[in-house]
């Protein structure tokens, strides 16, 4: 088919709500509001690591406009939730994980009582030793973050050919670590979402969120009903990059709700956001590259270490696919990378943008620099060189067979190099 | 709520329509318009001056809403998204937004447009530098600045020229 013959592809088309958006009646979660409705609020747990020895809710039960408080043993189905693997607590039971963790729910006739129900709430916490590096997580006898649990989540291997005969060929090699730090998404519109029981009583939660299916499963499980009693609608979202791919407000909203029998808005501050919602890993990469003085690479080692906080999420996944994509766009005949994803007491990550191979990056493009300048061949050069092409294999030994851009990609820079006298002077050795 | 108790009138011009609502002291102009006058076009982000979303005119100056009380725009003009244009006569910026691919999630927009219209009743040919200063206070984190400032300046007089 030709080109000129699709209706949209290649073409340019109005986005279909930009109309509502510039006109600012588009409806976002936040905007909905509706008649007899409450506000929910969440106390967070503000310590790492914590057995709770006390929880009283009664002087935030008996504030006047309060509607209901809700802990841990208001739960009517399962207390834990999560995509892949159910270890999220929907409210904590007996100890808190991370400063985020949820302890509380308050609904109530205001924002402003909400928030004073929160404060009347009194916590007695034990603290206990905070699981924060993730070697120490990973040694033997380390506090655990999950009691019944070690806190190595999963241990990915990724293994193609044979790296002694690969390093046996090299004539330089190049060792490090590389650490990434924690990136928070921070979509313009924070977590926040409606829920009500309508008139055939069925649960309907309209929230900014990017899997309204995965949501309505995780909704069931907490609140012990069936996923057809549950409908999540997704409203117009200001934003997530993969933030929103995990459950926010919508499990804590169905329990409110469910409670109370009345409409509830649920609405995270910036500071809640930061503090509690999913953030992009902190990365620890050792790699080892090798390649010869014609410079092709012929093999590569890695460890990649993944924090993924409190609970899994998403994050396995990530550092998985950190791993696999530890060789960048680049043709490697040996290598054998191994990555660990790992439960501590920080800041409970998951998906966002790239999900783990931009960390994975920062690793594969340092190193070919430092290969390039030991081998004094032009960076730009060694990258062409060793792309991946069609017929080649990568990491997993899947064989690219149409379509690899990087080569032609690389090629456009080349020419624009080539082209300014300036960045020609600077870069040797292109033409 | 029927409640007045500790409640004080606010009048002001909101969208050229002159309006009366009970307000609590303590409440922003951001609150005011979203909640009591249920003008949510006008976005919540940070509460605290730094992302721009809440942008509206108060007496042709773009203000944060987050940062102005609700009772200090007594007898003032207040301008938000709303008050901009309709669905058949757009504002040439809306129109602008629209046909630039300035709009990704949108929740920044209406804050964007808010401060361009300031900017442009200011200055009627804005070059890209003046454009940016602009909307220095205007964050987007699906990054699609450069359509934004090419949208500013097509809704401008020049029409794009710059």
């Amino acid at each position: 088919m030709n080109i000129d013959e699709f209706s949209c592809v290649g073409k340019s088309v109005p986005k279909v709500d930009a109309l509502s958006k510039v006109l600012g009646t588009a409806r976002y979660a936040e905007d909905i509001k509706m008649s007899n409705m409450l506000y929910g609020k969440v106390l967070r747990a503000g310590v790492p690591h914590a057995v709770i020895e006390e929880l009283d809710v009664s002087s935030a039960r008996a504030m006047g406009g309060v509607a209901c408080v809700l802990t841990a043993r208001d739960v009517p189905g399962i207390n834990r939730y999560g995509i892949a693997f159910a270890d999220h607590y929907a409210l904590a039971e007996d100890k808190v994980r991370y400063a985020g963790d949820p302890v509380a729910l308050v609904a109530a006739e205001t924002e402003e009582i909400a928030a004073e129900a929160i404060k009347a709430i009194k916590v007695k916490y034990r603290l206990l030793p905070v699981v924060s590096d993730l070697h120490e997580a990973l040694a033997e006898g380390a506090d655990r973050v999950h009691d019944e649990r070690e806190n190595l989540i999963l241990h990915s291997k990724t293994r193609k050919g044979n790296i002694q005969e690969g390093f046996r060929k090299a004539d330089v090699i190049v060792e490090e670590t590389y650490t990434t730090q924690t990136v928070d998404h921070v979509y313009m519109e924070t977590e926040s979402g409606v829920a009500h029981i309508d008139e055939t009583g069925m649960l309907v939660i309209q929230s900014a969120n990017q899997c309204p299916f995965r949501d309505r499963r995780q909704v069931a499980m907490v609140l012990g009903i069936r996923e057809n009693q549950v409908r999540v609608i997704k409203a117009v979202t200001g934003g997530a990059f993969g933030g929103k791919d995990d459950v926010t407000v919508e499990v804590h909203l169905a329990l409110l709700a469910m409670a109370t029998k009345r409409p509830v808005r649920l609405v995270m501050s910036r500071e809640e956001s930061l503090v509690s919602q999913s953030k992009r890993h902190p990365i620890e990469i050792w790699s080892r590259w090798g390649a010869t003085k014609e410079g092709k690479l012929c093999a590569m080692e890695g460890r990649v270490y993944g924090d993924s906080g409190p609970y899994i999420g998403l994050g396995a996944f990530v550092v998985k696919k950190c791993g696999i994509h530890l060789s960048g766009p680049y043709y490697i005949p040996n290598l054998k990378v191994d990555s660990y994803s790992v439960y501590t007491n920080n800041t409970f990550n998951s998906a966002m943008r790239g999900f783990g191979v931009t960390q994975a990056a920062v690793a594969h493009e340092s190193q070919i620099d430092r290969l390039a300048s030991k081998l004094g061949i032009n960076p730009l050069r060694f990258r062409l060189i060793n792309a991946l092409d069609v017929g080649l294999t990568n990491a997993t030994g899947q064989k690219c067979d149409e379509s690899v851009g990087i080569k032609p990609t690389l090629e456009i820079l080349r020419q624009v190099v080539l082209k300014d006298p300036e960045l020609k002077n600077m870069w040797e050795d292109l033409d | 709520m029927t409640e007045t108790i500790g409640k004080t009138k606010l009048t002001f011009t909101v969208n050229g329509r002159e309006t009366e609502v009970l307000v609590d002291p303590s409440w922003t102009l951001l609150r005011v318009l979203r909640e009591s006058l249920g003008l949510t076009g006008t976005k919540r982000g940070c509460e605290e001056g730094d992302c721009g979303l809440c942008t509206v005119i108060m007496e042709d100056r773009a203000v944060d809403s987050c940062l102005v009380m609700a009772l200090q725009a007594q007898g003032k003009t207040v301008e938000t998204i709303e008050g901009m244009g309709h669905e058949h006569a757009l504002h040439p910026l809306q129109k602008a937004f629209i046909e630039e691919g300035a709009v990704q999630c949108g929740f920044c927009t209406p804050g964007m447009i808010m401060s361009s219209e300031a900017l442009l009743r200011q200055n009627t040919h804005p070059t890209v530098e003046e454009i940016k200063v602009g909307l220095s206070g205007n964050l987007c984190r699906c990054t699609g600045y450069t359509k934004i400032f090419k949208a500013v300046a097509k809704g401008s007089e020049s029409g794009g020229r710059l």
